[in-house]
């Protein structure tokens, strides 16, 4: 018997024409790991809602169709119930905190239900301990990092003993470190204490190989509904799907007996593979060899930021021993040093709370150095204003909703032409721009209805008016699906091409790898690494791709990107067949 | 903010008095600062309360906080002074007695009319650094605990009103800056242009500040919020700081109250400024040494380990 169990459910926002869940079918059984996937805007974060209770109460709209969880009709079940059943943790930590510290955040939810302040503590001591909350516990919320105020709201949740728990992806604002740490406690309450987990998650790497069943979503259906990973694979390859994760699209191809969807599997096949493991192959060599997208600027530097083959005339940004402290005397910046030239494209990388964005801030002229300086072109950036700099320097901050408020995404490009007095020949600049972004059929459209991508691009069109030789961009690919950053990658590299400088701040491995020229890596406000990506991804711990560490210590040749994961794992088969 | 900074940074927060104690301790405190500052019109009262108030901030280490706060309260203090000395034409000591001047008659500044403006100053004072240690040592959590029960959904707007009005004003700054990196001037041209620049900048954050009540909101009902009566976790117990803070409050309030009969507290201003005896000082020394005593406690936590166990 199905634990949670959805019928015909269509639901339609208030206001709305089309639905957003269009007559969903689902069972799900107790204890299951439920992974959704789907595109922006699919009903994916509705159809989670739903099962929470969320609609149509919170939301209103017209709700058809029906829920049962424990064969209880959810419409018939008490809210105070409810909400014991059924837990539910969304994106953004910081728009789910409601108090001010710790310990009041983890006992609002025990409030609310009315519970004994014996009881209270005991749970409070139970979930502090159990994610490692104890330390915190008096602590200002606001002072925590990204990881650790999502790990308060989980802890919250779970202070509610709820049976079904589910996450909205949970992990898409947080660095990779964190980001595992909220899927292991996750896997752990999922196998451990038999939880029933549903999980939304964008990065797939971190959590594919962990469902028992992989829910993939259209325009509010239920397009697969694959309780075997492997035939999940095999559909998603036949259909190229973006919906896999880097290690089984890599071997996807290879026509393997056994796809491997995890790390250890891929090795384990690739040590003991025999002539036998890849039948029939189908790699192409051409269309393998010739995939075109590693990203090489050509040119060679050594630790101490210096470039041997770069042209001194294509220099673009020089920081010098750049250090910052804040009002309240934290030191976010000390002695870095970096070069920018034309083409370059250089990804900044490192836990939270490591300086980056301060960095960015410095180089923008949106915060002056308290030692050191910073040279655009030759000249101190202080020394002009910061919307001085806008045709020459382009930003695009962490939150592309900052940018938007015209009532077209046309007029969001026209509003920083006029802001630069550029010409106004607006219908070619603007359709040009417009077109080169994929933003043609959007160009009348209202920007913040659109999706979160889409969004993204808006604002970077906005930016992108001012015809910026350096392009600096703070965490783009937050909330993206596969697609959206892969069309981001592709549009990053063809300004790259152009000759524009980028900077990229991001904690995203996988796009780093396989679209950025170099990495950096900073740490407690210091740049500490700097190099080709091949040279820093594939010697890294955490900060690597998937199949990076695939390869790593199987072959002396650097492995990052799925094109070179893909001619080495060719290489293999030829090798095996011999 | 670097890691360990940060974590130094919490550490030392950690280790304040101030955070242990009670919210209705401070509450209690600062509303006997405040109605003695509204009741009394002496100086030498207004300023042992001034005093008093500045010593215990100065012990919670909030200078740097009260600065800010204090610059206000001087810009108001002149202002009242100004308006006082060239509206009050009362007092017998005349500083200053200007030409007649049309629709004006004769501007005449006294002595008198000065320092009844610099006391009325000094109360405001007394109240903006109350305030200031209102906002710093009581947690909006604690007046969410301390209301609880029927008063809970006032206290949690308060509660969320403070903790969001900071994140409101990041959120200006932020979108300024943004919209700067799109060449928007918001610098040097006449106050009409500058606020037809800022309208986007409040279009964004009201926008965005609609989403997060949104979020929160959303949050709130997944956990339960509204399901009736509701319980309350108060973990922080009454311990002997608060227990002298509260004794000491009641000193003062006997001592006021002694004072008040006496006439003590009231300060004629006008025609001349009434003379001052040595009752007076020793009066307003003794009230300014109780209502210090959160000072001293603190000081005595941060010098004797041994204290804080007790404290």
């Amino acid at each position: 018997m199905a634990y949670i169990k959805v019928e015909n459910l269509t639901y339609y926002y208030p206001e709305a024409e089309k639905p957003a869940l269009d007559n969903v079918n689902l069972q799900l059984n107790r204890g299951e790991f439920v992974l959704v996937l789907g595109r922006s805007g699919c009903g994916k974060s509705t159809l989670v809602r739903a099962i929470a209770g969320l609609l149509p109460d919170f939301y209103g709209g017209k709700l058809g169709g029906s829920i049962y969880l424990d064969n209880q009709e959810i419409r018939t079940i008490k809210r105070e119930v409810l909400v014991q059943k059924v837990g539910m943790v969304f994106q953004d930590p910081e728009s789910q905190l409601i108090m001010s510290n710790v310990e009041q955040e983890l006992v609002l939810g025990m409030e609310n239900l009315g519970l004994s302040v014996g009881l209270m503590q005991r749970r409070l001591m139970e979930v502090g301990a159990a994610l490692v909350l104890h330390p915190y516990l008096q602590d200002d919320v606001t002072e925590l990092s990204g990881g650790l105020k999502q790990k308060v709201v989980l802890a919250s949740i779970l202070a509610m003993q709820p049976e079904i728990l589910i996450l909205d992806e949970p992990t898409s604002q947080l660095d990779p470190v964190a980001g595992e740490e909220i899927l292991t406690i996750v896997r752990r309450l999922n196998e451990e204490q038999g939880m029933t987990v549903i999980l939304i998650e964008q990065r797939l790497e971190r959590c594919f190989h962990l469902a028992d069943r992989i829910l993939l979503m259209e325009q509010g259906r239920i397009v697969q509904n694959q309780t075997d990973a492997g035939a999940f694979v095999q559909w998603a390859t036949k259909e190229k799907s973006p919906f896999l994760p880097p290690i089984p699209k890599l071997f996807a191809g290879s026509s393997c007996a056994r796809i491997p969807l995890t790390v250890k599997e891929g090795r384990q096949l690739l040590e003991k593979s025999s002539p036998h493991t890849f039948q029939n192959s189908s790699y192409n060599l051409s269309e393998t060899c010739n995939t075109g997208d590693t990203n090489d600027s050509g040119k060679t530097r050594n630790a101490l930021d210096t470039c041997d083959t770069c042209d001194p005339c294509d220099l673009l940004l020089q920081v010098k021993n750049v250090g910052y402290i804040y009002e309240n005397g934290v030191e976010a910046l000390k002695g870095n040093n970096l070069k920018l030239y034309k083409g370059d494209f250089l990804v900044l990388m490192g836990e939270n709370a490591a300086g980056k964005t301060t960095l960015l801030k410095n180089i923008r002229g949106l915060l002056h150095p308290t030692t050191g300086t910073v040279h655009f072109l030759g000249q101190e950036i202080r020394e002009k204003s910061v919307e001085e700099w806008a045709g020459e320097i382009g930003y695009l901050s962490q939150n592309p909703n900052d940018y938007l408020f015209l009532p077209t995404v046309r007029d969001e490009i026209v509003f920083t032409l006029k802001n630069l007095q550029l010409p106004q020949e607006e219908e070619t600049s603007v359709d040009i721009l417009l077109e080169k972004l994929g933003l043609h059929g959007l160009a009348q459209s209202y920007a913040r209805d659109l999706s979160s991508g889409e969004r993204q691009r808006v604002a970077l069109a906005s930016i992108l008016a001012a015809d910026p030789q350096l392009i600096i961009l703070d965490e783009p690919t937050r909330g993206l699906d596969y697609d959206m950053k892969a069309q981001l990658g592709e549009i990053l590299q063809k300004l790259q091409q152009e000759g524009r400088a980028i900077l990229l701040v991001t904690h995203d491995v996988e796009f780093a790898a396989e679209y950025a020229a170099e990495i950096a890596l900073m740490t407690q406000g210091t740049i500490i690494a700097r190099g080709n990506k091949e040279e820093i991804l594939s010697d890294s711990i955490f900060y690597t791709p998937q199949v990076a560490k695939l390869f790593q210590n199987l072959i002396d040749e650097p492995v990052i990107t799925l094109a070179q994961g893909k001619l080495m794992l060719m290489k293999k088969i030829f090798q095996n067949s011999l | 903010m670097g890691i360990k900074t940060k974590e130094r940074h919490r550490q030392s927060e950690e280790e304040k008095m101030r955070h242990r104690l009670q919210p209705a301790t401070v509450l209690l405190y600062l509303t006997v600062v405040v109605f003695l500052s509204l009741f009394f019109t002496h100086p030498f009262y207004l300023l042992a309360l001034f005093l008093a108030v500045a010593i215990v901030i100065f012990s919670f280490d909030l200078i740097r906080e009260w600065s800010s706060y204090l610059k206000i309260g001087l810009c108001f203090l002149v202002v009242i002074m100004f308006v006082n000395v060239f509206l009050v034409r009362e007092g017998a000591t005349v500083l200053f007695l200007s030409p007649a001047i049309p629709g004006l008659g004769r501007i005449r500044i006294t002595f008198e009319a000065l320092c009844y403006g610099a006391g009325m100053g000094l109360r405001l004072l007394v109240i903006i650094s109350a305030f200031c240690l209102f906002m710093y040592v009581v947690h909006p959590d604690g007046i969410i605990r301390l209301l609880g029960g029927r008063s809970y959904k006032i206290a949690l707007a308060l509660g969320l009103s403070l903790r969001l009005f900071p994140l409101m004003r990041a959120d200006f700054l932020r979108i300024m800056q943004v919209q700067q990196c799109r060449g928007v001037n918001f610098h040097g041209q006449g106050w009409r242009e500058r606020t037809v620049k800022t309208i986007p900048v409040i279009k964004v954050l009201l926008l965005s500040s609609l989403e997060r009540a949104f979020q929160l909101a959303e949050s709130l009902q997944a956990r339960g919020y509204g399901l009736g009566k509701r319980t309350s976790f108060m973990r922080n117990r009454w311990r002997i700081g608060d227990k002298l803070i509260v004794v000491a409050i009641c000193l003062v309030l006997c001592l006021s109250m002694w004072l008040v009969m006496r006439g003590q507290t009231e300060f004629h201003y006008y025609p001349r400024l009434q003379s001052v005896g040595s009752g007076d000082f020793f009066g307003a020394v003794f009230l300014g040494i109780f209502l210090m005593i959160p000072a001293f406690l603190n000081w005595g936590w941060k010098k004797w380990p041994t204290l804080r166990s007790r404290i």
